[in-house]
């Protein structure tokens, strides 16, 4: 399928430091879910940025459908972005929020505050109509963000952080929301994010970005089964990365298993002995530390019947142990 | 106790208020229905200072050219203090150089008053640098007579002193607009006049409010630089209290006072009307 | 008067010229009562009165003299008589120009002067005793400082009309004014209050807005010009103030002014910088642009001057040694010194005998003769005012004073020519 979005070489620096995004190189299919994720500093929302055309590219080109946007201003690329706290105006209702971006292309009140209502009615605010922003709650507030974004018919959303504003239960009801959209819509999102947890449950590609370079692209599977560098490994998380005489590997602390002799363990490094240092108990599953003698650490996420019946305490001497074909090795400069 | 502790706290400005606000205009109101002759006040309930005021047609005009003056300050003012506001505020990026721009701002006030006005003389006289430059440079062949002793003049020395007091509040609310709401616009596809007239101008209202009213209120009541800028040749209604006042009609004069303060509310009044201020408090 | 004074006196020569003058001029006396010669010390006199003569060097003058202290407020003249008006307690003495006093007076916030205890009382200029500068001479219209000058008794509210025991002011200086111009810039001799009018000066001339005033130089204009005749242009009936005003508004609109001035420094402004080359002026601001080197000529017209005069009336709450003193201060204010300090300014002063006696022979010829300086005619200050050779604008004092037409005035229509006016700038 052909790309809908495409960067290549893309850099973009501000004075004379370091690059914050250093010729990146990355093409979206269409209609997919893209996450940029990273630690803070890592070039994501540079590049987000970079792609609505809010922040000039340094160095590099971007393609959009095949056309070269790399210069053009937003509202000619098709694109539309949906901004970190929302950036509602606050002078104006949700229902001329959302129809701002019409009435900025020429169209008629009637008109566009009739297509506005029926973005409204798509994410569920009818009722809202005449509220000015702060009369709405944040979950609201994002939702006519979104219906704003959206009524410009853009071929990409970009959404800068979306969900870090949610209290935890509105952030689970909205990623299902914003999945459910781009499914029904058809259109390509691309969601910057630092939270492993939401890429996983969005993405159909996700990126995950380091200093300005991307470590690792891929579906979320394939890059939690088989992390391309220790940073992706720890940065996604549920993994140890260990230095084993076999060389550096990431095993999935779910894969690890708390046993003086790991089944069809063989003495080929798929182990690891030590004293227990943390029992953490998580409901379905214990979450069990072991520091080595040669100081590294590893974790095991035990379910909690296998935990319970054998139990460890903090203090005590323990192995944990793995299958070798859970060991993914991993390239040492990384 | 507790109660009555918020109207504790409160008395003491209350109390200098009501002292030295609203017992003197009370004072005005009351003097404004005596009757005078030359040398002294004589208590009485008498219209006839308002009949005066309402009947003469000086003082329709007079108020006219007030309100002429008050109005084309306000729109000088207000065109000028919005765009200083904007290169401070969105296109002067540095903190220094914005407060070192904002002290410049304030330089007509490093001298009196009077001086200042003075000092426009040999500015914009008939042998003025004025004069002298634009006949030097072949632009004009008679000095411009109309740059001094003109409504002109009013006006720039009006614009000169009042621009600062719309800078300062519209500038205040172009720092609070959230720099993403620009972003939000230009990605919806707003241009540059459509972002100002659709984003900041609307978001700035308050600050546009309280400049206004700053402007309005100074020149309505403004004596000086009327009759110094005008060379005396144009009437204000500060100057004509401030004539009555000399000659010890101080009914009549009370009776203007009360005319013009009823005017300035009531300006007041609709401007807060069509502007939410408290937005800006 | 709203007048300043420019030149800042300082005290040359003063003192054996001082003694002498008040020797000379307390004639008979031969000396102050010793009486109260030492509590008086502890007297303070609390006067209020304009820039022309509340001036420091005076009250320094006093305390060396007198040796009692005279508290100077200085202010213009519409707030001197408003104050002499509404808080007569609040001082002693006002300095206070005639026509004010025709509204002050009667208010009843002074006490007459006893003139047997004004020792020149015989000796002041006639203009204040007889209302005429010589037997031959007309008195002026308006609210010449006679008119207003005695009353009958202690408690009359009104004017004698003639000379009585009893002052309502003790002159102290007056002046004849007429109209300033810039010589270099004219282009032709200014003969007449007319020529104020004259297109030539289309937007080069200016007239003082202090509806007083202005409205006597405005009909001064107005009658030279033919426009207007008078019945008497110090009490003018409303349809002379009507037609006044009506050829004001005209000439304005018509451009040929360029301003209207309210303060000295003002029509000092206006002159120096060439914006305006024939105007209303006051003596001091004449000399004040002569001062920069800029000629200026306080010119003489044909029709004659507009007069003023001032004077230090009691405020009614005054006895006792307090009183005392201010007869005192009054006897020493006519007894030369301050006669010679005024007439120095470019003013006249109340007895002329005792004030020859403390200037030069060149002052006196120079300020009250009209003869050319034999030298350099030097400010209190030190600074040179007019080089030797120099004549005095409009001559002698007889020349000046002999053809006063009117003096500043109290209209009866005051209310009514100040609406006009207002009307008039407003225009």
């Amino acid at each position: 399928m052909r790309p809908d979005v495409e960067l290549i070489g893309v850099t973009k620096r501000y004075g004379h430091g370091p690059a914050a995004v250093d010729g990146i190189s990355l093409s979206i299919p269409a209609a997919s879910y893209c996450c940029l994720l990273g630690p803070s500093g890592c070039g994501k929302t540079s590049t987000l940025r970079m792609i609505a055309g809010h922040e000039t590219v340094s160095e590099g080109d971007i393609l959009l459908s095949g056309r070269n946007v790399t210069l053009l201003p937003p509202a000619a690329r098709g694109t539309a972005m949906m901004f970190q706290s929302y950036a509602l105006f606050p002078h104006l209702t949700a229902l001329e929020n959302i129809a701002f971006g019409l009435r900025m292309r020429g169209v008629g009140k009637a008109e566009r505050l009739a297509q506005a209502a029926g973005f409204l009615k798509l994410v569920q605010l009818e009722k809202m109509a005449d509220r000015l922003p702060a009369q709405l709650s944040g979950g609201q507030q994002q939702r006519v963000a979104l219906a704003r974004a959206l009524i410009t018919r853009p071929k990409v959303l970009l959404l800068d952080e979306p969900l870090s504003a949610l209290d935890p239960f509105l952030r689970t009801q909205m990623r299902e929301e914003l999945k459910r959209l781009q499914r029904e819509l058809g259109i390509t999102f691309i969601h910057v994010t630092h939270g492993q947890e939401e890429a996983m449950a969005l993405s159909d590609i996700a990126v995950v970005m380091d200093h300005g370079r991307i470590a690792q692209a891929a579906h979320p599977r394939e890059i939690f089964e088989k992390p391309a560098s220790a940073f992706v490994a720890r940065f996604i998380g549920g993994h140890n990365v260990l230095d084993l005489p076999g060389g550096r590997f990431a095993v999935r602390t779910d894969r690890t298993r708390l046993t003086p002799v790991p089944e069809g363990g063989a003495s080929d490094g798929a182990s690891l002995a030590g004293q227990v240092t943390t029992v953490e108990y998580q409901g379905a599953a214990v979450r069990v530390v072991v520091r080595a003698g040669d100081g590294q650490t590893a974790e095991a996420l035990l379910p909690d019947g296998l935990f319970h019946a054998a139990p460890v305490a903090p203090g005590e001497a323990a192995t944990l142990g793995w299958a070798a074909q859970d060991a993914h090795p991993l390239s040492q400069t990384a | 106790m507790s109660r009555w502790f918020p109207w504790l706290q409160a008395a003491p400005l209350a109390l200098v208020l009501a002292t030295f606000l609203l017992l003197p205009i009370a004072l005005i109101v009351v003097v404004s229905f005596y009757d005078y002759d030359s040398f002294s006040l004589i208590p009485d309930f008498v219209l006839t200072n308002y009949q005066e005021v309402f009947a003469s047609p000086v003082t329709w005009q007079t108020y006219l050219k007030t309100l002429w003056f008050a109005g084309l300050t306000w729109l000088v003012t207000f065109a000028l203090g919005f765009w200083l506001a904007y290169y401070l505020a969105f296109v002067v990026q540095d903190a220094t150089w914005r407060t070192v721009l904002f002290i410049l701002c304030t330089v007509p006030f490093w001298t009196s008053n009077l001086i200042r006005m003075i000092a426009w003389v040999p500015f914009l006289g008939r042998n003025g640098i004025m004069n002298n430059t634009l006949m030097g440079a072949g632009l004009i062949e008679q000095p411009l007579e109309f740059l001094l002793f003109s409504d002109f003049s009013v006006i720039l020395a009006f614009v000169h002193l009042y621009t600062l007091f719309m800078v300062v509040p519209i500038f205040n609310t172009m720092m609070r607009i959230d720099r993403r709401l620009l972003e939000a616009a230009r990605d919806a596809g707003a241009g540059f006049w459509q972002t100002l007239w659709c984003v900041i101008l609307p978001l700035c209202k308050p600050g546009i409010g309280i400049g206004s009213i700053f402007v309005v209120v100074l020149v309505m009541g403004d004596f000086a630089t009327v009759r110094l800028m005008s060379g005396g040749q144009s009437a204000s209604v500060g100057l004509m209290i401030s004539n009555q006042i000399g000659l010890m009609q101080y009914p009549a004069a009370a009776a203007n006072a009360v005319v013009l303060l009823a005017m300035v509310l009531l300006l007041v009044a609709a401007m807060l009307r069509a502007i939410d201020i408290r937005k800006e408090l | 008067m709203t007048e300043q004074k420019k030149t800042q006196p300082s005290l040359t020569r003063r003192g054996a010229l001082a003694l002498a003058g008040a020797a000379l001029g307390s004639g008979a006396v031969t000396g102050f009562p010793t009486l109260w010669a030492q509590n008086i010390r502890n007297v303070t006199l609390r006067q209020i009165g304009t820039g022309v003569s509340g001036l420091n060097p005076i009250a320094e003058q006093v305390k060396k003299d007198l040796g009692f202290t005279l508290q100077l407020t200085v202010t213009d003249t519409d707030a001197v008589a408003q104050r002499a008006a509404t808080q007569a307690r609040s001082f002693d003495i006002a300095d206070i120009e005639y026509f004010s006093i025709k509204k002050v007076y009667p208010t009843g916030a002074l006490q007459p002067i006893d003139t047997k205890r004004i020792k020149l009382a015989d000796k002041i200029v006639p203009i204040f005793t007889t209302g005429r500068l010589t037997p031959e001479s007309a008195p002026g219209q308006g609210t010449s400082p006679f008119s207003v000058g005695f009353v009958e008794s202690k408690d009359a509210k009104t004017f004698a009309g003639k000379r009585t025991d009893l002052m309502t002011l003790m002159p102290t200086v007056y002046n004849a004014d007429t109209l300033g111009i810039r010589p270099d810039l004219v282009g032709r001799p200014i003969t007449h209050w007319k020529d104020l009018l004259d297109p030539a000066f289309k937007g080069k001339a200016s007239i003082l807005n202090i509806p007083g005033i202005g409205i006597m130089d405005a009909a001064m204009v107005a009658e030279s010009a033919g426009i207007v005749k008078y019945g008497d242009k110090g009490n003018m009936t409303r349809a002379e103030i009507d037609k006044t005003i009506a050829f004001l508004i005209e000439a304005k609109r018509a451009g040929q002014f360029r301003a209207f001035w309210k303060s000295f420094d003002e029509s000092v402004n206006l002159m120096a910088s060439g914006e305006v080359v024939i105007q209303s002026m006051w003596s001091p601001a004449v000399t004040a642009v002569r001062s920069r080197g800029i000629p200026c000529v306080y010119q003489p017209l044909a029709e004659g001057y507009r007069a003023w005069g001032s004077g230090l009336g009691l405020m009614r709450h005054l006895s006792g040694l307090e009183l005392d003193a201010a007869y005192e201060y009054m006897n020493w204010y006519l007894s030369g010194w301050c006669g010679a300090f005024l007439n120095r300014q470019g003013y006249y002063s109340a007895v002329l005998e005792t004030a020859k006696a403390n200037m030069s022979e060149n002052e006196w010829g120079y300020w009250m003769e009209g003869k050319p300086a034999t030298a350099d005619i030097v400010a209190p200050d030190g600074k040179v005012m007019e080089k030797a050779g120099a004549v005095r604008d409009g001559g002698s004092f007889t020349d000046r004073m002999g053809k006063v037409v009117c003096w500043n005035s109290v209209m009866n229509e005051d209310r009514y020519m100040i609406q006009k006016w207002n009307e008039f700038i407003a225009a």
